[in-house]
């Protein structure tokens, strides 16, 4: 893991324009809903899947495509150290954040007079975590693929193909395309509930599975397909 | 400055990139993601129930859940049978104050056996914005019951009459205060007028 480029990539998510519009509109639209109505806890807050995306399109296709990526790894790092620091770097950002979020929402419950459910707030805050890990995991492996913003277009095209078979799977009473769907969504936003751990029910033990296969996955096709990249200053 | 990982010089270079390389493979992390790929397969075929027929069925089911949604013929008989009136939810995966209130109320044991003890409970789960459709007892009930947001509670008879709406989540306690009116409302301890607010 390298600090340097974990706090480069935050530096560089944080400071641009367009992610800041977008965070600030997905991150702070729903505290209006907290506001109208403190008494219903954390509900208005939506999962953090969109946030993640903002911070993790191009993490590292854009650095491919801009030329930095080459310099970047002129450095003594192994490309594996690269990728995972891209992920930690996502992965905290988008926690951050959630933080952030969660802070102002208790505050404006405080204010408003309603009680601040703390412990919604760590299972909001633990879900997140994961989904935020997860996305990046995957984004990360997109971001390989493909240069500059690709890894979105990748990402909204497998979404849309899922949506369109999984409606014809239904229409068609088509089992095994249905289930296949269901499994590509699962891969392509990979959360995990936590809500067992707070009512002291069984482990879900595919869900858990699934979850952590789908990272470790992504992470390491990551890496391969990275170590597979010819880069030069006179390519691309 | 030579190029970095050029392209001329990986040519003279074997593809199998060993200790010390800045290119080597995480064999360690290819070898836990194909175990855990492995299992995962092994699990998904074991889940009691497909995610195709849940679809089909417009059902979910949870391993482990806290309230044991009943099917909605299986429901009907058994609210006849044992003069329980029918507790429907009506939501959707997308809905946050739905996820709020499952977490607080139907995932809560204690509450779900409550709950469970005094309604026959249906879980009318929308699918339309994920699968472009309902199973069509889904769209029957939302229909019957003129349901247009998510969260929505009804309570009714067996036989469909004296139904109670409570719109929206705000709160447990406002819930289950409400639903304590709709189960007396149902059971014909409290006239439906009686109730109006």
């Amino acid at each position: 893991m390298s600090t340097a480029i974990i706090l480069t990539t935050l530096r560089q998510r944080f400071t641009s324009p367009l992610r800041l519009v977008m965070l600030l509109l997905l991150g702070w639209t729903p505290m209006l809903g907290i506001v109208v109505a403190p008494q219903v806890g954390f509900a208005p807050l939506t999962d953090c899947y969109f946030l993640a995306l903002v911070l993790a399109a191009g993490m590292i296709g854009q650095d491919l495509s801009s030329g930095t990526l080459q310099l970047a790894l002129a450095r003594p790092l192994t490309r594996a150290q690269f990728v995972f620091s891209k992920w930690v770097a996502v992965s905290a950002g988008t926690v951050f954040v959630v933080l952030l979020q969660l802070i102002v929402a208790a505050l404006v419950m405080t204010i408003r007079g309603a009680p601040v459910p703390w412990n919604d707030a760590a299972l909001v805050l633990g879900n997140d975590v994961l989904l935020a890990c997860g996305t990046a995991a995957v984004m990360a492996l997109l971001s390989a693929l493909v240069p500059g913003l690709g890894d979105l277009g990748l990402l909204f095209l497998a979404f849309f193909s899922g949506q369109v078979l999984g409606g014809i799977g239904v229409m068609k009473s088509w089992e095994a395309v249905v289930r296949g769907t269901e499994e590509l969504q699962r891969f392509l936003k990979p959360q995990l509930d936590l809500a067992f751990l707070a009512q002291g029910g069984p482990i879900p033990w595919f869900a858990v599975v699934s979850y952590l296969s789908t990272v470790t996955l992504c992470l390491a096709l990551a890496v391969v397909v990275m170590n597979r990249r010819e880069l030069s200053y006179a390519s691309g | 400055m030579p190029p970095v990982d050029g392209a001329g010089a990986s040519a003279a270079r074997p593809r199998v990139h060993g200790p010390g390389s800045t290119r080597r493979d995480p064999l360690v992390l290819l070898a836990l993601a194909l175990v855990l790929l492995v299992l995962r397969v092994a699990l998904g075929m074991r889940e009691p129930v497909t995610p195709a027929a849940r679809l089909r069925d417009g059902l979910r089911i949870e391993a482990g859940q806290a309230t044991h949604w009943r099917a909605p013929k299986a429901a009907l008989a058994e609210a006849r049978e044992t003069g329980k009136p029918l507790l429907y939810d009506f939501t959707a995966d997308w809905c946050p104050p739905c996820r709020v209130m499952k977490q607080q109320l139907f995932d809560d044991r204690e509450v779900a056996a409550d709950l469970e003890q005094r309604f026959v409970p249906v879980r009318v789960l929308d699918r339309r914005r994920e699968t472009g459709r309902n199973a069509p007892w889904v769209d029957e009930l939302q229909q019957r019951y003129r349901v247009s947001a998510f969260p929505t509670l009804i309570v009714v008879r067996a036989d469909g009459t004296a139904p109670h709406r409570i719109e929206g989540y705000l709160g447990r306690e406002a819930v289950l205060s409400e639903l304590a009116i709709a189960e007396a409302e149902a059971r014909g301890a409290l006239a439906p007028a009686d109730s109006a607010r």
